[in-house]
């Protein structure tokens, strides 16, 4: 029997355009609001684990992220989308919070998913074809995060923003208030630093 | 190059891995709520923090409230004296009726002898310096009339001065 497609309700939150949600959230809406954190929480969350690779430290940091924005909402102009002006907020957050905690990484890796071991790329990465067949995906988690501590902020941010979150080079200057020429090159000197921590791993077949 | 484009592939398939990190199970599904709760509280606290500061600024006001609540003796006390206090103000506003133009006139001889608007001669200019003992009038308005005095403190009259002369002895 097919599934019915349930159409969203334009009178609630999680029904409304973004647009609304912001105007309601701006006059004190806290439900419009809510409705906001959970369309972003994931992506938000996401890309401040990936910059400190800790769970605690991503959590306060994107708690701290929806609050600061929800407090400055009257300050919102509309210039950008609210994501973008979110992602600012919690990129420029987090990226003060890892100069202040320079040199200081305390990791507290998430799990990995049930997935990872049916993804074809990372099999192939701990099969017996490569010369690390005794590194388990756990190790190689581990080595890739520590890899990624060394990048520079700006750096990391970018290789966070791109490869792993999938955003376009014009978002990124957007969201990390430069050019796409910064982006372009900031990402071509992570990889390479990326390619050189990772040599024994990143090798071509 | 083709080289380093085939290198990077290998990084972006590593980066991946990254992906498949997730957070505990229901983590998410309670993040939302935390956050409202924490905004909710950060505005009571806030206006717990207003109330506070406002509490203890006027706090003088709420003790000296709390005087005429344990003494409500001292509330005919105060208003007596607001009573008396105004009425003293009202009988002393109706009898201070002093021009502001007496204030204004000057006493002295030269006052008294001239006119202050009328244009003065040179006698009369004169016959007042004479009187006066030394004093120099000056066309400065500024320059007050005070008598001129030698380094001891003696008038300079006439009588103090001497000619003097650079004729030969005995001449």
């Amino acid at each position: 029997m097919p599934e019915t497609a349930s159409i969203p309700d334009a009178s609630t939150p999680a029904g409304m355009l973004e647009g609304d949600l912001v105007r309601r959230a701006r006059n004190g809406d806290l439900n419009a609001y809510d409705e906001l954190v959970k369309r972003y929480q994931e992506r938000i969350y996401a890309t401040i684990y990936h910059m400190t690779a800790n769970h605690e430290d991503a959590n306060d940091l994107a708690q701290d992220s929806f609050i600061k924005a929800y407090r400055a909402l009257k300050s919102f102009k509309g210039g950008s989308s609210f994501y973008t002006w979110l992602y600012r907020i919690a990129v420029n957050k987090t990226i003060n919070f890892l100069k202040q905690r320079r040199n200081k990484h305390h990791y507290s890796l998430n799990d990995l998913d049930f997935n990872t071991e049916h993804n074809p790329d990372l099999v192939a990465l701990i099969s017996d074809k490569t010369p690390h067949r005794e590194v388990g995906l756990t190790e190689l988690q581990k080595k890739l995060n520590e890899a990624l501590m060394r990048l520079s902020e700006p750096h990391r941010m970018v290789v966070v923003l791109h490869d792993v979150q999938g955003q376009s080079h014009e978002e990124i200057a957007e969201i990390m208030d430069c050019n796409i020429g910064t982006v372009r090159s900031r990402l071509f000197y992570a990889r390479q630093q990326l390619q050189g921590y990772l040599a024994e791993y990143a090798k071509s077949t | 190059m083709n080289q380093n484009e085939n290198n990077f592939e290998q990084v972006k398939k590593l980066l991946k891995l990254k992906q498949h990190e997730i957070p505990p199970p229901g983590y998410f599904s309670s993040f939302s709520s935390e956050v409202i709760l924490r905004i909710r509280a950060g505005a009571a606290a806030h206006s717990q923090s207003l109330a506070e500061r406002l509490q203890a600024e006027a706090g003088w006001f709420h003790r000296f409230l709390g005087i005429f609540e344990s003494r409500p003796g001292v509330v005919g006390g105060f208003a007596t004296s607001l009573c008396l206090l105004l009425l003293i103000t009202v009988v002393f506003a109706d009898h201070s009726d002093v021009s502001p133009g007496s204030l204004l006139t000057v006493s002295g001889p030269v006052a008294t002898a001239v006119d202050p608007i009328a244009p003065i001669t040179t006698q009369q200019l004169v016959a007042s310096v004479g009187s006066m003992g030394g004093i120099v009038a000056s066309t400065n308005p500024v320059t007050s009339l005070q008598p001129v005095t030698t380094l001891f403190g003696q008038p300079a009259s006439a009588a103090l001065f001497q000619t003097a002369s650079f004729a030969p002895a005995g001449q």
